[in-house]
């Protein structure tokens, strides 16, 4: 058969599709457990890192016995819409927390934000997944950064797309602001608006949900 | 084409070097050399790729149709981007989250395209895993390069560890985190190594 004839170039294309396309398939269907694990280990990874958890080791059993012993996982359901919460039952204040998604400049980004028992402060925020461009928006997890949520303030008395301000510069003193990341204003534009939505979506739910301990935010000024 | 070793390896790393010479896999220098350790995985991303791929269509070189080559090559290329792809992601799920936007990129990458059809569908398979080798090499040195400043003007630290002594001597270099910094070091690297060459070839 020719090589320049029809016939062996279908033949061909067909033959070489099926070559890789067997190859890659079996290196997918070969790690899909390990995949599996690997999301397993990453989820409650992020889980023990935004509550402070102690963790015995850093294979998958230890971090999973961690969330296990300190954890408690609910879900809150309120307008049609189902939100994944976190209950801190270990010693110390009762921490909540819950996953946060929204849209970034490019794809959609998660996390988990632990607030304080009042709700009025945030203790931590982690990231679980982001696709924002490497070294510009993807910095948005780096220690520098979420460490800025550490103890911020939320604003409960302002509009909603106020109560927690990311860069910008009315007012850079202000208790309920971090610091946008250089290079990456859309990133940080959009994290601050769906991070204010999230919380006003959690705050309205908790509230109305029989997990709530602590008093709605009170209203007070800032600075 | 040449099969020695060497001068497979000097082409590749510097008489015809993809970046200053050939002009290509310019997106990706552009993008990512604000970080050195983001440029690091893309260079071995792109050396693997390229020395693979051009192993593989090498080896079928005399089976491709010509109508329909670069449609095969472009199918081996991203079968083997996607391989790494899924290994890196079983094996370090860490590394992977760091550098699986970079990934996909490879397979857009002029320069494993280049090597491909301008050496690899003509030349023995073991000479053309050199190619792609040394090609990766080549791309590999100037993007560090650029990494090497970049990073530091532009975040005050290498590899992620802050500068000795940054917070007295150091300011940061805004535009170097930006691309306009990148084209800006890309040209300045692509004039040294051009002139460096050159006094090299007018030695001969």
């Amino acid at each position: 058969m020719k090589k320049t004839s029809p016939a062996y170039i279908i033949i061909f294309i067909i033959l070489i599709c099926l070559v890789f396309g067997i190859a890659v398939s079996a290196v997918h269907y070969l790690t899909l457990d390990q995949l599996q694990k690997n999301e397993t280990l990453h989820r409650n990874r992020i889980i023990c890192r935004a509550f402070d958890l102690p963790v015995s080791g850093s294979d998958v059993a230890s971090y999973q016995s961690s969330v296990d012993q300190f954890i408690r996982t609910d879900t809150l359901d309120y307008q049609n819409r189902k939100m994944e919460i976190f209950r801190y039952a270990g010693p110390g204040a009762a921490k909540v927390g819950f996953t946060f998604s929204g849209m970034g400049f490019w794809e959609r980004i998660s996390g988990i934000i632990v607030l304080s028992p009042d709700l009025n402060t945030v203790q931590n925020i982690r990231f679980l997944e982001q696709k924002e461009t490497p070294g510009l928006g993807a910095r948005i997890e780096e220690q520098w950064f979420t460490n800025q949520f550490k103890g911020l303030e939320i604003d409960w008395n302002a509009p909603v797309g106020e109560r927690v301000i990311v860069g910008g510069s009315v007012a850079p003193n202000a208790k309920n602001r971090v610091n946008a990341i250089t290079g990456a204003s859309q990133t940080s534009m959009a994290l601050g608006n769906f991070l204010n939505a999230e919380l006003e979506f959690f705050r309205k739910a908790f509230s109305n949900s029989p997990f709530q301990t602590a008093s709605l935010p009170q209203k007070k000024k800032l600075f | 084409m040449a099969d020695n070793p060497k001068t497979i390896f000097i082409k590749g790393l510097w008489n015809e070097n993809p970046i200053f010479r050939q002009v290509l896999g310019i997106c990706s220098t552009l993008a990512v050399t604000n970080l050195l350790a983001n440029t690091l995985f893309m260079c071995f991303g792109v050396l693997f790729t390229t020395a693979l791929s051009n192993f593989t269509i090498s080896l079928l070189r005399n089976q491709i149709p010509r109508r329909i080559r670069m449609i095969v090559q472009v199918l081996i290329i991203a079968s083997y981007v996607m391989i790494v792809d899924i290994i890196i992601k079983a094996v370090n799920p860490d590394i992977h989250r760091f550098i699986g936007p970079y990934v996909g990129l490879i397979i857009t990458n002029c320069i494993i395209m280049g090597r491909a059809e301008a050496f690899a569908s003509q030349n023995r398979p073991w000479p053309s895993f050199l190619d792609g080798v040394a090609s990766g090499l080549g791309y590999a040195f100037i993007l560090i390069a650029i990494a090497l400043v970049r990073e530091p003007l532009g975040f005050g630290t290498l590899l992620g560890h802050a500068l000795p002594a940054r917070d007295i001597w150091w300011h940061q270099w805004t535009i170097m985190v930006m691309p306009p910094g990148a084209f800006f070091m890309l040209a300045i690297t692509t004039w040294i190594a051009r002139n460096l060459s050159s006094e090299k070839l007018k030695a001969k």
